[in-house]
């Protein structure tokens, strides 16, 4: 039944133009933190390490929380435009589904998008001309921890996005969420909460040597705790409110 | 008057303001927090004029992106834009939302320059408050704001689809802010308009170093570039004009 409500979920995305934002968007950073990379040689000594938080610290903090608020905040849009609700609540199928159905379309979004800034960040590198050998294994574990740190905005933001009928004002709380992760992250806990947990998982402002020493144990843990978690409410929340 | 009270009233209990208000506090307090030496409390007005425009270039975009989608937003729920046209010239209704939208950003401009202010003589700022200096910042933050908010405008009456003009706004002020860290590279920020924060600020920092740090910096006002704010309000007038007609002209 998942795998239907999947299907039905991506057909009503077809011919939106959400993706090509989320193609686009990367390429700002990538070419901007690269040129700001070579202004900056005599400062920036190291190398891919120095390249990944000028290709992510704006990324991470700021606008990726910022497009997947946009992209959450168009999924539940679809549903309660024309009173959408009505039809998917009368499905022959569990309604809490339907929410995790969101989480994982909007998930397969971001895993293509840190997938395609892994890429340009490869050939940026390149293109600036580093020869040390690409960090491929750390390269993954900065994607891999900004795509589950992501997933837990994602879960969040669809919350709130099925609760507050407006487009925007979800969108307003993930920026808010963005810079108050900015803060939180500078005390000391970006680790357990939930809008900083992104930008903690891709290290985007850390040094070489917090990036190599990374303890993803505890990140990875508490991540699939406020998936689950918040993945749980928005599904009882379908299931017992009339929307 | 009227189709701005109109406004006013399909705007209340939607937390428009409320919206604006928030992200203006929450501007404001990333304004003013933060662990004030010696040197910060002795330059304290000089420094927010040399780190507003970044605080500037991220918050104010958003905020337009914001209230220009609510605003708008509104008339593409209901379909209302089929029954207010007949009742209204087209382009009166897109000025009354303009003014209004308009409105909105001006108090939370003010809002926050106001509380700046407070702020810094709450502090303790110890220089002497620069009265010209703060009245120049402010129109020219207010020019880069409405600006953008007309652009944002325009795009949220005539796209019904409010992702586009969210993504549009959010690629810009990205760059924007990549901008302002790029200052060997001038062009970027001037040939955007997000960029004009940066463009427009004129206050820099000279002499901090890594090692002796604070100890030889000063602030100082470089040019203060009138010819392109005269470019931006140019670009905001032609904006305007093309949006306006495009939207009168354009099927509801």
């Amino acid at each position: 039944m998942l795998l239907k409500i999947l299907h039905t979920d991506k057909m009503k995305l077809r011919r939106s133009p959400v993706w090509l934002a989320f193609l686009l968007v990367p390429l700002v950073p990538a070419f901007l933190g690269t040129a700001n990379y070579l202004n900056n040689l005599e400062l920036l000594t190291s190398d891919w390490y120095s390249l990944w938080t000028q290709h992510t610290l704006f990324t991470g903090y700021i606008f990726l929380p910022i497009m997947l608020g946009i992209y959450c905040s168009y999924l539940m849009r679809l549903e309660h435009n024309n009173r959408n609700w009505n039809n998917v609540l009368t499905m022959p199928a569990n309604p809490a589904l339907f929410f995790l159905s969101k989480v994982i379309i909007a998930s397969i979004m971001l895993v293509f998008t840190g997938i395609w800034i892994a890429i340009l960040f490869v050939i940026s590198g390149k293109i600036a001309g580093i020869t040390v050998p690409v960090p491929y294994g750390q390269l993954s574990l900065w994607i891999l921890g900004g795509i589950l740190g992501g997933m837990v905005m994602i879960s969040i933001q669809l919350l709130l996005s099925m609760l507050i009928k407006s487009f925007a004002i979800p969108i307003g709380i993930s920026l808010a969420g963005g810079f108050s992760g900015l803060a939180v992250l500078s005390k000391g806990f970006g680790h357990i909460y939930p809008y900083a947990l992104m930008a903690f998982g891709m290290k985007s402002n850390n040094n070489m040597q917090e990036i190599s020493q990374g303890d993803y144990g505890q990140f990875v843990i508490v991540c699939i705790v406020y998936i689950v978690l918040f993945t749980i409410i928005g599904g009882m929340i379908i299931k017992n409110k009339e929307l | 008057m009227k189709l701005l009270k109109c406004e006013y009233l399909k705007t209340r209990k939607r937390y428009v303001w409320i919206t604006a208000l928030v992200i203006t506090a929450f501007c404001l307090l990333w304004t003013l927090h933060g662990n004030y030496n010696d040197f910060m409390l002795d330059n304290g007005w000089m420094m927010f004029l040399y780190q507003l425009p970044i605080i500037n270039a991220l918050f104010l975009p958003i905020l337009a992106m914001i209230i220009a989608s609510r605003l708008a937003d509104i008339e593409h729920k209901g379909v209302m834009l089929k029954q207010l046209c007949p009742i209204t010239k087209k382009g009166r209704l897109f000025d009354a939302k303009l003014v209004y939208g308009l409105l909105i950003m001006t108090v939370s401009l003010v809002i926050m320059y106001v509380g700046i202010v407070a702020g810094g003589k709450f502090i303790g700022f110890r220089n002497e408050f620069p009265v010209r200096l703060y009245a120049i910042f402010f129109l020219f933050t207010e020019t880069t704001t409405f600006v953008i908010y007309i652009l944002q405008h325009t795009l949220s009456l005539l796209i019904k689809n409010q992702i586009i003009p969210f993504f549009i706004g959010i690629i810009g002020e990205f760059i924007g802010i990549i901008s302002l860290f790029l200052p060997s590279v001038p062009f970027l920020r001037k040939s955007i308009i997000w960029g004009y924060y940066g463009v427009l600020g004129f206050v820099g920092m000279f002499g901090w170093d890594k090692d002796s740090r604070y100890a030889n910096a000063y602030f100082e006002v470089m040019h203060i570039d009138w010819t392109f704010w005269f470019v931006l309000i140019a670009c905001g007038i032609l904006i305007y004009i093309i949006g306006r007609k495009i939207f009168c002209e354009k099927e509801i």
